[in-house]
């Protein structure tokens, strides 16, 4: 599924006696099947941004595409049932393991899905894959969700979105307050779902990880698009331009290559890689 | 959403804002002991109604309050105002005489007309009023103003501070709420939930998906926040001092007797019997309101220079 954003600007406070333009003429697209990362600083408009893809937040002006589905601030044009837009684009928010509200887990999880017109049965059974992807095992199945530790909620909220199994998942900083580990299985987790066909848009500050995993960026500053394209060409060229930070990995191949290295960008993504490239070229040249 | 927020703060520089809450607050029971006077008859009744909207009006106008604001709260009471104006036309007043018209065999005085109206204009003004109050003072300086009023409850032992930490705590946390609710529905209508539309049992349960997380965040914002102010030495009991001193200006000796006099006016106007018959009354009325829409006027110019500044 595509999704296109068509010169969409986004005003907060339409009603109220104040006014905020949240994004000024967003145009701009997320590939189907790719891996989109969407950074900028606290306050750019990131969260806002996400919320137009599945018609929780309506342009002001423009429109947005996704897929056969119309959101666009033209009543005309819009399309009238959004309910199954919201299936095909699953949005997992900042902050979601204060969503939970089932007795147990796995009835949370089937929630979604029967909501969706999934029979109780199918929906359980889909429930506990998406638990045991997301690493909950079979003893958390029964427990109250509000007798989990932060971390374990974020996971079931998590799959809570998986389970209806959209076309497209869009998650908001899903590795905020999860320790090393757990974001790299998170990491990994959102790698295998791009790889089974998943559009995966993911909003994260954390650039080691956009390095690592995107496919595509999208770099925002003051509700303005002002990059978008691989992350390649991102770090090397224009890291200080929008006053990001640069990840790890391309410091040391900086620093590397003043010292005569050469590497191949597309074949690195983490620092293990790197390592592996460098024995690599040290055994060759020997 | 939007409807809850009605009257809420705005942060403007206007003459009514610098006013000290204490002041506003009798001011506005000032006021409102004058909406609910009544007179003999009832071209007084429409007369006086008229002078307080028209002072009511002026008094949003310096304040900067959206005159939209002010009818969607009368939008918001359309069910009281039909359900007012149906009783008052179905039950026959004591004194009715002349006859308005007639459904069918159903005869309709003017006086259950001028009585619906009364108490429709009433209620208007009255909630106008609050809301200027409301939009033009922040509900942290209420709270002081609050507050002091209550001093004198202290010296039976009354929990006055505490009362008064109690509701600014009670309406710091009503924004955030409300943030949170929407949060949170964004956040279920994105897992399928149809908050407007469905089914009552699939309503039902939207509305409990939405309520049991509202509930726990509730609780634990609650609990953080006594930790906290525990963690940072709060003691009910001590003495205090405020940050915001409260302030009893020229200005607000100006605004108080104002309000003071245009009560005492009504309340002679309505003792005294006068009617717009009474001799002298008419032009004396005249001046009076003439003085004040100067005064008003003045201010209201002030405030106009002030904002193109
Ligand atoms: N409900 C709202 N009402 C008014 N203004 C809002 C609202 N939500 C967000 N904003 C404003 O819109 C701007 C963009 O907010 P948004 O949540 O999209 O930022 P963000 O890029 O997601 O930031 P973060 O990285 O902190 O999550 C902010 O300046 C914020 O103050
Ligand atoms: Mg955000």
């Amino acid at each position: 599924m595509k999704l296109k954003f068509n010169h969409v600007d986004f005003f907060y406070g339409t009603k109220a006696p104040y006014l905020f333009q949240a994004l000024n003429d967003i145009d701009c697209e997320i590939k189907e099947k790719s891996f989109t990362c969407i950074v900028g600083h606290t306050g750019c408009g990131k969260s806002t941004l996400i919320q137009q893809l599945n018609g929780l937040l309506i342009p002001s002006k423009g429109s947005v595409f996704a897929g056969d589905f119309v959101v666009s601030s033209n009543k005309k044009e819009r399309t009238k049932k959004l309910k199954p837009l919201r299936q095909k684009v699953g949005i997992v928010f900042q902050f979601s393991e204060y969503q939970l509200f089932e007795n147990t887990v796995e009835e949370d999880v089937a929630f979604g899905p029967m909501n969706f017109g999934v029979k109780k049965e199918e929906a359980l059974k889909i429930a506990h894959e998406s638990l045991l992807k997301v690493g909950i095992g079979e003893s958390f199945f029964k427990k109250s969700p509000f007798d989990l530790s932060g971390g374990e909620r974020r996971r079931v909220a998590i799959a809570g979105i998986m389970a209806m199994q959209p076309e497209v998942i869009v998650l908001d900083e899903p590795t905020v307050g999860l320790d090393p580990r757990g974001v790299k299985e998170m990491m990994l987790l959102f790698k295998q779902l791009h790889e089974q066909g998943t559009t995966v848009v993911l909003v994260t500050h954390d650039m080691n990880l956009v390095y690592g995993y995107a496919s595509d960026v999208i770099v925002m500053d003051h509700g303005k698009v002002v990059y978008q394209g691989g992350p390649h060409e991102l770090f090397n060229r224009s890291v200080d331009e929008y006053s990001l930070e640069t990840p790890l990995v391309t410091k040391l191949i900086q620093g590397l290559e003043n010292k005569g290295y050469k590497f191949d960008l597309q074949k690195i993504a983490f620092i293990d890689d790197l390592v592996d490239e460098i024995v690599k070229q040290r055994r060759t040249s020997k | 959403m939007s409807n809850i927020t009605l009257g809420r703060y705005v942060p403007r520089d206007t003459f009514i804002h610098s006013l000290d809450p204490r002041v506003k607050i009798i001011s506005l029971i000032l006021l409102m002991v004058a909406i609910f006077i009544s007179y003999s008859t009832w071209e007084m009744t429409f007369i006086m109604a008229g002078i307080l909207g028209l002072f009511i009006f002026l008094l949003a106008l310096i304040s900067n309050t959206s005159f939209r604001l002010l009818f969607k709260s009368l939008r918001a009471m359309w069910f009281l105002i039909i359900f007012l104006l149906l009783i008052n036309i179905l039950i026959k007043p004591n004194n009715a005489e002349i006859i308005a018209f007639s459904i069918g065999s159903l005869d309709i005085y003017w006086e259950s007309i001028f009585q619906s109206l009364k108490i429709i204009i009433r209620l208007f003004l009255m909630v106008s009023l609050t809301m200027i109050l409301t939009t033009s003072t922040k509900p942290l300086d209420l709270t002081y103003a609050l507050e002091w009023f209550m001093k004198p409850l202290k010296v039976i032992k009354f929990p006055t501070h505490e009362i008064a930490m109690t509701i600014s705590i009670a309406l710091r946390f009503i924004p955030t709420l409300l943030n949170e609710v929407e949060r949170i529905m964004k956040a279920q209508t994105s897992r399928g939930v149809d908050f407007k539309h469905g089914k009552i049992s699939s309503r039902f349960k939207a509305i409990i998906s939405l309520i049991i997380p509202l509930f726990i965040a509730s609780f634990q914002r609650a609990e953080e926040l006594a930790d906290s102010m525990e963690a940072r030495g709060y003691d009910p009991k001590a003495k205090r001092t405020t940050y915001h001193k409260l302030r009893f200006s020229v200005n607000d000796l100006f605004v108080f007797i104002l309000c003071g006099a245009f009560m005492a006016a009504t309340i002679v106007f309505s003792v005294m019997n006068f009617t717009i018959k009474t001799p002298l009354f008419v032009p004396w009325l005249v001046i009076g309101c003439c003085l004040v829409l100067f005064y008003l006027f003045g201010l209201g110019a002030a405030n106009a220079r002030r904002y193109k500044k």
